[in-house]
């Protein structure tokens, strides 16, 4: 589904590269999630993958016909925009030229957010916000989900919830996963191939390989 | 005071700016673009010169010049990503620039002083043609454009993912600011224009409503700061411009209270 070949990106178009040599492919049906220290280029690459950015050098190929995005909790949420859910997601189902509105009862009633239809989207806890955004990205029934830090600011419970139903999209309903992950446990536990970014270039590994090649070592081991 | 033809006038422009100014100004402060709304209130200065210097309609002058500097701003929007504060300086200096010097040139015929502060007298027959005219497209075109405009403030790259073209969009909104300016001007003047598109709305938003209830919350003190500002000018015989500035500040702040006030009395209840 997703095909990177000698992928390269600079924001200058010349070096220093943020990612450099990147070569991965993602399959239909994986859950892939991308690990790597702070500024390491994992939202650059997920641009890349959306793409908001063109390659420098090299290729990214993406087959799919529609893509959902969970954006990490957008600051228009928190800034107190005045959109209701409902409204959010009817703006968005119109934008898919959907013309049915029962998509947006159906995609609340998978994040079990049915009860929430009305309330402004700043009004909304951080876990209710990134469910809310999820039912957006679910809209028009996308083959691809990527998702950007979808448990940050989100409480121990929420972050829960929020992987059981990513891991269930991916299992049960055969969404392809890719998600740019802080959380190293969800990341460990839940995915099926683990991309790990580090000094601008990356390497897919199994989460077992993952925890023996790169916790271990570091002592980390907890975490995993 | 409505039996004169020139109050008819004023009255019916009012009434269009009102809609007008508002429905534009939310998709500017929500996000948080007021200051292109105020760099291009001034822009439109030099384009009612030099509609005066070549004896053409300065409403006509404003909207054409206004809406390339708006197209402008846009352009230059890619240049400039990390110093986006410069962009507006360079159009601020390079419209403010132009109608300095065509002014201080003498060349005028009239009297651009209107502009600057707002007047009831100089509402023409035919500047309400023009006016209605870009008050009706505008309108129309926020209609069709609303569901993609409202993404593109909310969260612009979902609005890509969704297949908006953003980029194209936003020279269409810069257009229909710049028709905005331009059914304004005579009316409320350059220099307090601004205020005009976004004081509304910053009184709506103290509802904290949903974005459909805002925007029209957004039409409705919009409607009665311009009224009020129109009416009252009239018997206090000073600008209209100004004053109905004054009057949506009031506004605001009257809703700032009562709210405060609402919230203190249902917290004292529970």
């Amino acid at each position: 589904m997703i095909q990177a070949e000698n992928l390269a990106f600079s924001y200058t178009g010349s070096p220093p590269f943020v990612l450099d040599g990147i070569r991965f492919a993602v399959e239909d049906g994986d859950y892939v999630s991308i690990l790597g220290d702070n500024g390491c280029g994992k939202s650059t690459l997920v641009k890349l993958i959306l793409r908001f950015l063109r390659p420098t050098r090299g290729s990214i190929e993406v087959k799919t016909k529609r893509i959902g995005y969970v954006p990490q909790r957008s600051d228009a949420a928190a800034s107190g925009f005045p959109i209701t859910v409902h409204e959010m997601l009817d703006s968005y189902r119109r934008l898919l030229k959907l013309r049915d509105k029962s998509v947006i009862e159906e995609s609340l009633n998978r994040v079990g957010l049915s009860g929430c239809s009305g309330a402004l989207m700043g009004t909304l806890s951080g876990g209710q916000s990134q469910k809310a955004l999820i039912a957006r990205a679910l809209m028009g029934d996308p083959e691809l989900l990527i998702l950007d830090e979808p448990s940050a600011g989100v409480d121990q419970d929420s972050q829960r919830e929020i992987y059981g139903l990513i891991k269930a999209l991916n299992a049960v309903r055969g969404i392809t996963v890719v998600s740019v992950e802080h959380n190293l446990e969800a990341a460990v536990a839940n995915s099926t191939l683990i991309y790990h970014l580090s000094g601008g270039s990356g390497h897919m590994c199994t989460p077992r390989q993952y925890v023996s090649e790169y916790l271990k070592p570091k002592g980390d081991e907890d975490h995993a | 005071m409505l039996s004169y033809s020139f109050m008819q006038n004023a009255l019916f422009v009012s009434v269009l700016i009102s809609i007008l100014c508002p429905c534009i100004g939310i998709f500017l402060v929500l996000r948080r673009y007021s200051m292109i709304g105020d760099t291009l209130s001034h822009a439109s200065l030099a384009g009612i010169t030099i509609g005066l210097l070549y004896n053409q309609s300065p409403v006509l002058g404003a909207f054409l010049f206004t809406s390339l500097c708006g197209g402008l701003i846009e352009f230059l929007r890619g240049y400039f990503r990390k110093n986006a504060d410069l962009i507006l300086s360079i159009v601020l200096a390079l419209s403010v620039g132009t109608a300095i010097t065509v002014i201080s040139s003498g060349k005028l015929r009239a009297n651009a002083d209107s502009f600057l502060f707002g007047s009831i007298l100089t509402v023409t027959r035919s500047d309400m043609i023009l006016i209605s005219i870009l008050s009706a497209v505008s309108v129309l075109t926020l209609i069709l454009l609303y569901h993609q405009l409202v993404y593109i403030a909310y969260d612009e790259e979902a609005a890509r993912i969704a297949g908006v073209k953003v980029r194209i969009i936003n020279y269409i909104f810069s257009v229909l600011v710049a028709s905005a300016i331009a059914a304004s001007i005579r009316i409320t003047g350059v220099l307090v224009l601004s205020s005009m598109i976004a004081l509304p709305v910053a009184t709506a938003l103290q509802l904290e409503r949903g974005f459909r209830p805002t925007l029209i919350f957004s039409v409705v003190f919009s409607f009665i700061d311009i009224l009020t500002g129109l009416f009252v000018s009239y018997y206090l015989n000073v600008a209209p411009g100004g004053f109905t500035a004054l009057v949506s500040v009031a506004v605001l702040a009257a809703v700032m209270i009562g709210k405060k006030v609402y919230s203190g009395f249902r917290a004292a209840m529970v």
